[in-house]
């Protein structure tokens, strides 16, 4: 059965007076869905959600929501999360949720019942009655996706969901967007958290330099980390001296091997050695995720050999050791320091990360 | 439907965030000082023929405002289209300001009535006096940076200046222009002040309430046709133009 896609983007530009921002970008979403966008701040994921709502129009290009160019007509089949703080906050939860379902055009018990409902979806039943004025960022935040669920859309276009919250409201959210995520929405999801992508979306893309750079799903990702270490619960010398003669990618001490860089058969040769010595496997741990690397490689350059791009299909296979085959290589600035900051602890604890580690345990927010 | 909904979200909102009290002041001062005095119809509509005017320049700033935010993006993400958008803050605009008209008669009706002033000629005197709030509402709204961008802003700013301009280039500075220059600024006064002239007279037509001939009727159209125009104009360049609302 051929598979519908929801978002149709081609050669879409973009500019601000003689400010280029979008440059020919090309995009596919099929229905259901959940694509997350990546990008440096101001690369222009935001004006990329104001085009697909009709806010903005496009200098040149296509955008087709639901095969349909005329996006007024789409409208009602979409929900949009936009940023925290983008609320009407002089009235109570409940009447402001009830204003915009009538905006949606829903009435009477309909509107009603999916009211409540999503109220209690988002958690904010006991304080519906309260003015908005009085929420926290978390709260807002949460309020936004039971407005955007009101209508039950087919489309959900997120945008930074977590941005400015605290780990706790940052978690509050994600656990909501991935209970959303479970409804079946076709959703496009805007950000600049790279482990926020990957809890939550089947497929990613970055944007940088107007287009999207490097698509590529998360399951691919997944495969296999660039580099990994191996928790054990002792190395003897034998095992240790049998595993650095696998290659000298493998280093290894009393308590653990490292594998830099790591392949799928690298990573595979040393498990078995370690299983065929019979010593304990206590975790498996990526050293730097694959998604951050391939984040640092679509916006500041290569940084491992890259199979020769080539011309731009919107979905590319990923390549056959576990990398995203790059669409385009941006020109671009060197990448800035790595910096400490808010939100990695959660997110890794999320993702059942230790935070231990050097790279692992970075914060992942790209500026 | 939505339309109304939407005047009735943004009428709460005003009213909650307190901005109201600046209309319900104002209302009183105006009572205050001007009203208070034994008066007559035409000494009543010369005040308030002001003093809507002048509420409608604050109120219509306000509601402009209250538009121009990022919080705009989530109500017209939604069925509520640009132009309701649009019309709904214009219409809760002249709401305000015609309340605002509506609790300084009340008040004036209850404590100093005009001696010669019964119910129609209220309705007569109130008419223009209502078109002329939504005249100048409208033209606000149409200037305002939520719907026309700045070169345009200036652009019509200019005409507006021009219209008026034969009020400041008169006399000696209009003779020691050359005379193909000053036919060319009579011709553009003329033209360019022709929509300016159903305000005026309809703020004379307040004051008169003088409805014995054809142009008293005549003006109400133009009144009616003029801010039926504007508001055309305003709706056409916002559902135009790139959506990009202030976040200061």
């Amino acid at each position: 059965m051929a598979v519908t896609d929801v978002i149709e983007i081609d050669e879409l530009y973009k500019a601000y007076g003689e400010l280029p921002v979008l440059q020919g970008l090309n995009l596919r979403v099929a229905a259901g869905e959940v694509f997350g966008l990546l990008g440096p701040n101001g690369s222009g994921k935001s004006t990329l959600i104001h085009l697909m709502l009709g806010f903005l129009r496009p200098n040149r290009g296509r955008v087709r929501l639901f095969g349909d160019s005329n996006l007024e007509r789409a409208r009602p089949r979409i929900g949009y999360i936009p940023e925290r703080q983008r609320y009407h906050t002089r009235y109570t939860a409940r009447e402001y949720l009830r204003f915009l379902g009538a905006f949606s055009g829903l009435r009477g018990a309909e509107l009603h019942e999916r009211v409540e409902r999503e109220l209690a979806t988002v958690g904010l039943h006991e304080a519906a009655d309260r003015s908005l004025g009085t929420f926290s960022k978390g709260m807002l935040q949460r309020l936004g996706v039971a407005q955007a669920l009101l209508a039950d859309p087919d489309l959900l276009l997120i945008d930074e969901p977590t941005s400015g919250l605290d780990p706790a409201g940052q978690r509050e959210v994600i656990e909501l967007l991935a209970a959303v995520r479970d409804r079946g929405h076709t959703v496009f999801l805007c950000t600049h958290y790279l482990q926020e992508v990957e809890l939550l979306c089947d497929r990613v893309g970055v944007l940088a330099g107007g287009k999207i750079v490097i698509e590529a799903t998360v399951a691919d990702l997944r495969n296999v980390a660039g580099s990994v270490r191996i928790r054990v619960d002792r190395l003897s010398p034998e095992v240790r001296r049998r595993l650095e003669l696998l290659a000298v990618a493998v280093s290894s001490e009393p308590q653990g091997v490292r594998i830099n860089p790591n392949s799928a058969a690298l990573q595979a040769a040393v498990l078995r050695t370690l299983l065929d010595a019979e010593v304990s496997i206590l975790a498996l741990e990526p050293l730097e995720s694959p998604l951050e690397q391939l984040y640092r490689q679509a916006v500041y350059g290569a940084q491992r050999p890259q199979p020769e791009a080539s011309p731009a299909p919107t979905r590319r296979p990923a390549h056959p050791d576990g990398w995203p085959v790059p669409l385009q290589s941006p020109s671009a600035p060197p990448p800035p320091p790595r910096r400490p900051g808010e939100g990695d602890t959660l997110l890794n604890e999320l993702l059942g990360r230790s935070g231990d580690e050097d790279a692992s345990g970075a914060r992942q927010e790209v500026d | 439907m939505r339309l109304l909904r939407f005047i009735g979200f943004t009428l709460l909102e005003y009213l909650r965030s307190g901005r109201v009290a600046i209309e319900i002041i104002a209302v009183l001062v105006t009572y205050a000082i001007f009203l208070r005095r034994p008066m007559d119809a035409e000494y009543f509509f010369s005040v308030t023929g002001v003093f809507t005017p002048v509420l409608t320049l604050y109120t219509m700033a306000s509601l402009i405002g209250l538009g121009d935010r990022p919080q705009g993006y989530l109500l017209l993400a939604r069925g509520l289209g640009r132009a309701a958008y649009l019309l709904g803050l214009f219409a809760a605009a002249c709401t305000i300001v015609a309340g605002s008209y509506g609790l300084l008669c009340l008040i004036v009706a209850a404590l100093n009535r005009p001696f010669d002033l019964d119910l129609a000629g209220w309705v007569l005197g109130t008419m223009p006096l209502l078109l002329n709030i939504g005249l100048l509402a409208a033209l606000m709204l149409m200037l305002s940076p939520l719907v026309l961008p700045t070169n345009w802003r200036l652009f019509v700013l200019g005409l507006i200046a021009l219209a008026f301009s034969s009020n400041f280039i008169g006399g000696t500075v209009l003779e020691a222009l050359p005379e193909t220059v000053r036919a060319l600024l009579r011709a553009l006064q003329a033209l360019l002040g022709g929509p300016l002239v159903p305000a005026f007279y309809g703020f004379q037509l307040a004051v008169t309430r003088d409805y014995s001939t054809p142009t008293a009727i005549a003006n109400l159209l133009a009144q009616a046709s003029l801010l039926v125009s504007l508001l055309g104009l305003a709706v056409y360049a916002f559902s135009r133009r790139d959506l990009i609302f202030s976040t200061q």
